[in-house]
């Protein structure tokens, strides 16, 4: 176990920062090498979104003339910092538990919903009528999926009694994962279909729907800005996947062999649940989503929260 | 100062791995377009391995690709567009359209030669040209860019 008592430390390096940030780009990049294999594509290097982050960081960013400068420019950084400190709210199990000085599980949930929040900002301060667009999607589908990861959440912690993801680990480590407990199941699956929703990707990424909205939020966005963005969102998706991992299979050894471990399971998430996801489905519309949402996951995360209130 | 300069040789050697692509159709008949669009960047191409990736917005371009003759209508919003484009950018003329005008030279209706009005870097001619010249235009552009960035 590391000194838990070194939060700059644990924000800045590792697992949060620079550690984190790595290896979502890395993930970013394994999905779009992936993704073009499975489309008999070449593909780009693995390094790519590295690339496009060095070049982002070259270019002039332009703000419009009607944009709101202020919170065009405070948005993406805003977004960018919060991902930040939820890196370093997922436990890594057997590696790192997070300070309980740092904050629980609720603030990982609120903290959680910053992106979105940040990108609908974006995209009305941006003054651009896809940006609007873009602002409006966001809305309705935060508002489709946050429901069943609160409630989620909230199944898990009742069913351990804590709303400490270190606690949940360790309960976990005890007595079994809950990806073998039936009691969870419905969670588990609610969550699968959560989590590419918040990552934005293909069946859900109404939003930003490049085709339809040209990007919708980021649209207006250009250079350093845009980079902070794309830092945004490749800490997002250390930041989910972790806390999918320490929700429900968070058995690992003790020191590297724990890291490697942990890192497997994020790469076999990410290539599972997002790449082949987006390879083989269209985009849904806004209303498609909004519904599927709440029929399914919000039904079967009630149900388990009834069933883990019950047992 | 020298550290400086390595480091900004490195940091541009990484950057140049990811020119992104913008579309700007100034009239074109869309038989470049076409070519740009399906042929180049299908899967049997793949630019996506030299790191391009198309974009939807003008603001994340490195790389416009223009089309067309610049025809009388779409003159003021083709310029207004290229103005959005923050630099460094490369410009490439794709077809003969944007060269002389080709078809429509005689038209009165159009503005070629384009490079009247846009700095255009590199020249692609063709009626429309083959994927791979233009996969060549944008090998060339990206080298310029280099120069750029
Ligand atoms: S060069 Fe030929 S194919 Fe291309 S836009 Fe002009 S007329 Fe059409």
């Amino acid at each position: 176990m590391l000194d838990t008592t070194t939060i700059p430390l644990a924000v800045l390096l590792f697992p949060g920062g620079l550690f984190a940030l790595a290896f979502g780009l890395a993930l970013k990049g394994l999905d779009r090498r992936v993704a073009a294999r499975l489309q008999g594509r070449v593909g780009p290097p693995l390094a790519q979104p590295f690339f496009d982050l060095v070049k982002l960081a070259r270019k002039r960013t332009m703000v419009p003339d009607i944009a709101a400068e202020p919170v065009f420019l405070g948005a993406p950084l805003i977004g960018a910092v919060s991902m930040l400190l939820c890196a370093a709210l997922v436990p890594i199990p057997g590696v790192y538990a997070p300070n309980p000085m740092l904050g629980d599980l609720l603030v990982l949930l609120y903290l959680l919903a910053v992106p979105a929040v940040v990108l609908m900002i974006a995209g009305s301060a941006s003054g651009s009528p896809f940006g609007a667009i873009g602002f409006s999607r966001e809305m309705a589908l935060m508002l489709a999926y946050e429901g069943p990861l609160v409630l989620v959440v909230a199944a898990v912690a009742l069913r351990v009694g804590s709303f400490s993801l270190t606690d949940i680990v360790a309960y976990q480590q005890t007595h079994g994962a809950f990806l073998f407990d039936p009691v969870l199941w419905p969670a588990l699956a609610a969550f699968l279909a959560f989590y590419p929703a918040n990552l934005g990707i293909v069946p859900f990424d109404i939003p930003e729907a490049e085709t339809e909205v040209l990007e919708g939020p980021l649209l207006e966005y250009s250079g350093p800005a845009l980079g902070l963005f794309k830092v945004m969102s490749a800490l997002k998706a250390v930041v989910v996947l972790g806390l999918g991992v320490a929700l429900f299979l968070p058995l690992a050894p003790d020191g590297l062999a724990g890291l490697a471990v942990h890192l497997a399971k994020l790469v076999v998430l990410m290539i599972l649940g997002v790449t082949l996801l987006r390879v083989s489905m269209g985009r849904m519309r806004i209303d498609q989503a909004f519904a599927f949402f709440l029929k399914w996951p919000l039904a079967l995360s009630l149900l388990s929260l009834a069933i883990v209130a019950l047992a | 100062m020298t550290l400086m300069q390595t480091l900004t040789e490195k940091a541009k050697n990484l950057a140049v791995r990811s020119p992104w692509i913008y579309r700007i159709n100034a009239g074109s008949c869309n038989g470049c377009d076409v070519e740009c669009a399906t042929t180049a960047l299908i899967p049997r191409y793949d630019v996506e391995r030299l790191g391009c990736q198309y974009c939807g917005s003008p603001r994340h371009a490195d790389i416009v690709l223009i089309t067309g003759p610049l025809t009388a209508r779409i003159k003021e919003d083709v310029l207004r567009v290229f103005a959005e484009i923050p630099d460094p950018k490369v410009t490439v003329a794709v077809g003969v359209c944007p060269i002389s005008g080709g078809i429509f030279r005689e038209s009165y209706a159009v503005n070629a030669e384009v490079d009247h009005y846009l700095p255009v870097d590199i020249n692609v001619p063709g009626c429309p040209p083959r994927p791979q010249a233009i996969i060549e235009g944008v090998a060339q552009a990206i080298a310029l860019w280099r120069q750029r960035i």
